[in-house]
């Protein structure tokens, strides 16, 4: 299996794609144009940075700049902005609301496997979310019941959701 | 509203990672250097590097002076293909015009500074004349020879 070697093999570099939200966040107050000095304060990098990357993602016809080297995002770059955004916010909902992981790490984690999840895959994540809030009551029992399951996990830490290799003991120590 | 002690330091340290990064960048490219103007662009970066450890090392200097520790935040992945000297020439022009933009805009917060204000002046003048040499090189392919100044 060669899967690990995908990990930079995506459309949009993670690195990309935060560029892209940044101009996006820093676009909404002035009609979709960013500075680049913005734009690096946003991403806490210098502005030689966000120029060396802003020519990659013009070469890619997802930024335009104009005469005072402002920056927006071109109908491709909004499009690949959204992208991200929907996948990362479909991630966050099914970590924060079904798992219970807390906020703040809900968001971090979502940042990271946006990147690494397939669009068929967060597709089909989106899906199965919106057959679990079709029923409201059904949800709220859903995850009580998931949530009584998760407390009483088998002593052996054992089961053929992990095979035999539980997440629960080596996770702590991987970390 | 004038800006604090705080935040102009703040600043400084932004233009010192500014410079202290662009260093770094070009300490690479130096080595990612591929076919024709290779050993001339190489001198010019040899150059580059030089000259961007000494502006951080004068903006750490201005830092100091004002009672403050300097604080360098850089986060830089650098790519390691090759490059071509039009390329990297490219790739220094964007740094160099980010460093001059980043002084250009810093100048009006230091209006009346009596250190402050001639020293980003000078930063000024000097990423000027680095921008204009390299805009004349990218016009004028296989002219490196412009940007090696004397004693180089």
């Amino acid at each position: 299996m060669d899967t690990w070697k995908q990990f930079e093999a995506n459309e949009l570099t993670h690195s990309a794609a935060h560029h892209l939200l940044a101009i996006h966040e820093v676009g909404l107050q002035y009609g979709g144009w960013a500075r680049v000095s913005d734009i690096a304060r946003e991403l806490q990098i210098t502005r030689g940075s966000v120029s060396i990357n802003l020519r990659a993602l013009k070469k890619r016809g997802l930024v335009e700049t104009d005469a005072h080297r402002q920056v927006k995002l071109t109908p491709e770059g909004l499009q690949a902005a959204n992208a991200v955004m929907a996948t990362r916010a479909v991630l966050k909902t099914f970590f924060a609301d079904v798992l219970g992981v807390p906020e703040v790490q809900a968001d971090i984690d979502s940042c990271k496997i946006e990147h690494l999840i397939s669009h068929a895959t967060a597709e089909r994540l989106a899906l199965f979310q919106r057959f679990l809030t079709s029923d409201p009551a059904e949800l709220k029992q859903l995850l009580k019941r998931f949530h009584r399951f998760h407390a009483e996990c088998p002593k052996e830490r054992s089961c053929d959701v992990c095979k035999g290799h539980c997440p629960m003991d080596t996770l702590p120590q991987a970390i | 509203m004038a800006p604090t002690e705080a935040e102009l330091i703040d600043d400084l340290n932004r233009l010192m990672a500014e410079e202290a990064e662009a260093c770094l960048r070009y300490f690479q490219i130096r080595f990612r250097l591929r076919g024709r103007g290779r050993e001339t662009a190489e001198k010019f970066f040899d150059e580059a590097i030089k000259e961007t450890l000494e502006h951080a090392d004068a903006i750490a200097k201005q830092i100091h002076a004002l009672g403050h520790v300097p604080s360098l935040q850089i986060n830089v992945s650098l790519d390691e293909g090759p490059m071509t000297p039009d390329d990297a020439l490219a790739e220094a022009l964007e740094v160099e015009t980010a460093a001059l933009d980043a002084y250009q805009d810093f100048l009006p917060r230091v209006a009346g500074h009596a250190t402050l204000e001639p020293f980003i002046r000078q930063q000024i003048a000097i990423e000027t004349e680095h921008v204009q040499d390299i805009q004349d090189v990218l016009r004028a392919p296989g002219n490196l020879t412009l940007v090696i100044k004397p004693g180089a």
